[in-house]
Parts: structure tokens; C-alpha cells; sequence
């Protein structure tokens, strides 16, 4: 027997489906052919089944069908927790990067208006510069600086929410990493199911393109991280055992994103382990 | 197929991604779509109005409606939600635009809703094309056209892109296809290359 979107058809006998659009739509999400066995469909079958008039009329069916089943997926699709999360940090990553721009090209373009201006041995973060751009300048310069400011404050904002949702979206992996970077990792893999079917050596080296491809190209050595690098426990550890911090840790991340996946909770029985192990792993023997 | 001077066109109805209109008719840019660019460096695939066409990593639905301009109807089978979303809207406005939100590496999910085509047509940057598309041949009628469009840099960026070529040539063969026409679509589109078989009667 072969089961099509409109009915099962067994040696020339057919049996219809009854049903509206959706009820067809939860049909052929559920059935599904065996590639070895399978028969292309014969749309005159429709016909003899009696749920076509002519061929205008079986295109016009089956497309009413498909477009309200890609319309479904594409639901079920941005429903999950992690859809939003994706995007919010995205955004939060690129408000960084629009920050950076601005701010550097209104500190030359102040420069300009106050030649003597240098920033050689000062220690005025860049938000502090900006501060005092707006306030002392006149016109487009000191609205462009307010703009830069606000949108500072925004990120703050985001940055918070980013965090927030991520502890709720990945417990574990935000346990392990922060919930900033546990989300830049997500957005790297494209969603949690992406990120739980990655091996911890994808893991460790996310985030890291171009090192990684320049290593496969030519004889460059491998990256030891990607964006795992931004935690601390890997950024301040020892030169020598980094590679391997980020190493150990991206092997309980790979376990961590699962968990994440599959039950949605922190695990308590794994999570401490893991920490004592990951935190062994920094210690630089004395010898 | 229907050329104004040495400009492709197709019959439709326009404003699908603001392309340019000559004579009444839609401009199909070969540096936007890998069919039309097939069109302009080679032979490629007459498509006639009884054809019905199999269209894998149908992606916004450009070269979708360009080619449901010229064929009976195109089942249009795309993987990602985000292209989705406007393939559905081409799909609204056109009576034979078939949208599927399947994976195209997986045929027995969308087998109950295609029937046999004339026409295979696979461009979906995978690195196991070639297999993917050696999959999707169940769905071709024998004396059909299969049309691969091969980015050599999604197979294999470490291979040179004629390796890649070759490869996948040497898989069609052996899967028992004819090769028809095999061409690199520069300098439309780098580093992607056109392959033309039939399915043997």
C-alpha cells in the first residue's frame, strides 16, 4: 500500500481522506514513504478516489495543503525558547560592534575640532570621552554622542535580559560558562538542538572561523578557543594549561548543552563534578 | 526559452524581488539566479509549459518564480524557516508553486505529497550534493533531466574546486546517470559549476 497526501491507494483500490486543510496537514505530517518500495503518486488517482474534479483542481488542493503545513512548521519552528534568545544576542552583538564604530569616529572627528586634543596618557575609558563630547559640543557631534550614549544604555539593559533568559533557556550550560557567553555559543550553532548535537571539540573551537579554516588550509596551528575564551576561567588561566581549560571545559559544555536540551533543568549531580573538574583542570602543578 | 536580444526574460507576473521588466516580460538575472546564469554560459534544460518540475533548496522562491513562469508546476522543497516565509508568499501569488518545508536529504517525508517530474533541479550548498540528489532521482521519469548546481566550496573547502567537480561527476556516472553538460557558470558565479544529466530510458 502507498499512503498519499489525499489517500492510501493498494493496487488500483483507493481510499480517500475526509478532512479539512488542517486535518490534511496533520495527515501528511505523519505519514511517510519507504524510498525503496515507493511509487511517484499518479494524480488521476485522486481523481478515481473522487476527491479531484481535474487537474486544476488537484494543484489548487494540494498547494492550499502545503502552504498551511510550511505555514505550521514555520510556527512550531519560532515557538521554541531559544528562538528569541538567538536573536537577542545577536543584537546585543551587534549594537556592540555599532558602539565601537561610532565612538571611534567621534573621537576623530573631535579631535579635529580640538587639535591639541590627545588621548596619550589619559585613562578616560571611551564612555567617559563620550560623556563629555556631548556635553561640550555643539550640534550633529554632541547628538551623535548622545545617540552613542543611549544606545550604551540600552545595551546594559539587553545585556541583563540576555542573561536572564539564557539561565532559563540553558541552565546548565550557563552554570558553567555565564549565560552572556552560554548564549553567544547558542547563536554560533544556531539554536539549542544544533548546539546539543555538537561535539565538544566543535564546542571549544566556536567562534573561531577563521583560525580554524586557515588551520585545515595551511599548516597554521589549530585555535585552542572561540568564544568560550571570553570566560574567565579560560581567559585567566595560566598561558600554558589555556588549551586545556578550554579543552576540559568544552567537553562538560557538550554534556551540559544536552541536558539543556533534553530536560530543561539544572542538574545538580552533574553540575558540581563538573565545576571541581574544570577548576582542577586550571591549577599548574608545582613541581 | 525566451530571449529579448541577448537578455533572458520570463512570462509572470512581476515585482517577486523588484526585478526589471523588458517588454511586458520579467528579467532573469544570471547574477542573481544559477539557472539563468546556466542559460547564458551553456545549454542547460528547455523548459516547456507541460513540464512539472522538482526544485530542491528552493530558498526566497527567486529562480523558483522565474521557473513556474515557464512550466506546469514546481514543487519547491526548502529546508529553513527565515527563506520559507517568503517562498510562501511567492507560492500565495502563483497557482503552481507547490512549497514544501521538508529536508531535502530526506525524500520519504515529501514522497506522499510529489509526483514523477520531468525535471530534477538541486541547488542546496550541501556537502553531500551529489548523494542527495541521487536520492531524489526516484522522483524522475525516466528520460528526465537532472540539474545540479555544484558549489564546490560547500563540498569540501580544503579540495580544489575542479576536484570537487570531478568527484561529482565520477558519482553521477556511477549511479548510472548521463552526463550531459557539465559547465563552470563563470563569470556569473564563482566557484559553482552546472551538471546536466538524463535518467536513462
Amino acid at each position: 500500500m502507498q499512503s498519499y497526501w489525499f489517500g492510501d491507494v493498494d493496487n488500483e483500490r483507493c481510499s480517500p481522506f475526509k478532512g479539512d486543510v488542517n486535518s490534511h496537514v496533520d495527515r501528511i505530517r505523519s505519514i511517510s514513504a519507504s524510498m525503496d518500495t515507493f511509487i511517484p503518486l499518479d494524480w488521476m488517482q485522486s481523481v478515481l478516489c473522487g476527491i479531484c474534479r481535474d487537474r486544476a483542481d488537484y494543484i489548487a488542493r494540494l498547494q492550499a495543503v502545503c502552504i498551511a503545513a510550511s505555514e505550521r512548521s514555520i510556527k512550531e519552528h519560532y515557538s521554541g525558547k531559544d528562538a528569541e534568545l538567538l536573536q537577542m544576542v545577536r543584537t546585543l552583538d551587534e549594537i556592540d560592534t555599532v558602539i565601537n564604530l561610532l565612538s571611534e569616529r567621534v573621537a576623530d572627528w573631535y579631535i579635529t575640532r580640538h587639535p591639541m586634543f590627545s588621548r596619550k596618557y589619559r585613562r578616560t575609558p571611551a564612555h567617559i570621552l563620550i560623556k563629555s563630547v556631548r556635553e561640550k559640543s555643539r550640534g550633529a557631534l554632541g547628538r551623535v554622542a548622545g545617540e552613542i550614549d543611549n544606545l550604551s544604555d540600552t545595551r546594559t539593559v539587553l545585556a541583563k535580559e540576555v542573561s536572564a533568559r539564557a539561565n532559563e533557556v540553558m541552565p546548565n550550560t550557563s552554570a558553567l560558562i555565564g549565560g552572556l557567553v552560554a548564549a553567544r555559543l547558542l547563536s554560533q550553532a544556531g539554536g539549542l538542538l544544533e548546539l546539543s548535537r555538537l561535539p565538544a571539540s566543535a564546542i571549544q573551537v566556536l567562534g573561531a572561523r577563521t583560525a580554524l579554516f586557515a588551520h585545515i588550509k595551511t599548516k597554521s596551528p589549530s585555535p585552542k578557543h572561540g568564544v568560550i575564551f571570553q570566560h574567565r576561567r579560560v581567559h585567566n588561566a595560566p598561558k600554558g594549561v589555556r588549551g586545556k581549560v578550554a579543552r576540559v571545559l568544552a567537553g562538560k559544555l557538550a554534556i551540559a548543552a544536552r541536558l539543556d536540551y533534553f530536560r530543561g533543568v539544572a542538574v545538580p549531580e552533574f553540575l558540581n563534578p563538573a565545576q571541581e573538574r574544570i577548576d582542577a583542570s586550571g591549577k599548574v602543578k608545582e613541581s | 526559452m525566451i530571449w529579448i536580444g541577448d537578455v533572458l526574460v520570463s512570462e509572470g507576473e512581476g515585482g517577486v524581488y523588484k526585478e526589471r521588466m523588458l517588454g511586458g516580460a520579467r528579467v532573469w538575472d544570471p547574477y542573481r539566479s544559477k539557472l539563468s546564469a546556466l542559460y547564458h554560459v551553456g545549454t542547460g534544460v528547455e523548459l516547456t509549459p507541460g513540464m512539472r518540475v522538482l526544485y530542491l533548496g528552493a530558498a526566497n522562491g527567486t529562480t523558483v518564480s522565474h521557473v513556474a513562469d515557464y512550466v506546469e508546476v514546481v514543487y519547491a522543497v526548502e529546508f529553513a524557516p527565515r527563506p520559507m516565509q517568503d517562498l510562501i508568499e511567492v507560492s500565495r501569488r502563483r497557482k503552481n508553486i507547490i512549497p514544501i518545508m521538508a529536508d531535502a536529504s530526506r525524500p520519504e517525508y515529501y514522497a506522499p505529497l510529489v509526483e514523477a517530474v520531468d525535471l530534477l533541479y538541486q541547488d542546496v550548498a550541501q556537502p553531500d550534493q551529489a548523494a542527495i540528489a541521487l536520492r531524489n532521482c526516484a522522483f524522475l521519469k525516466s528520460g528526465g533531466f537532472l540539474i545540479l548546481m555544484l558549489k564546490t566550496r560547500s563540498v569540501d573547502v580544503r579540495k580544489e574546486p575542479a576536484e570537487v567537480f570531478q568527484d561529482t561527476l565520477d558519482a553521477i556516472t556511477t549511479a548510472g546517470l548521463i552526463v550531459q553538460e557539465s559547465v563552470w557558470l563563470t563569470p556569473y558565479h564563482h566557484d559553482h559549476a552546472a551538471i546536466v544529466c538524463t535518467k536513462q530510458t
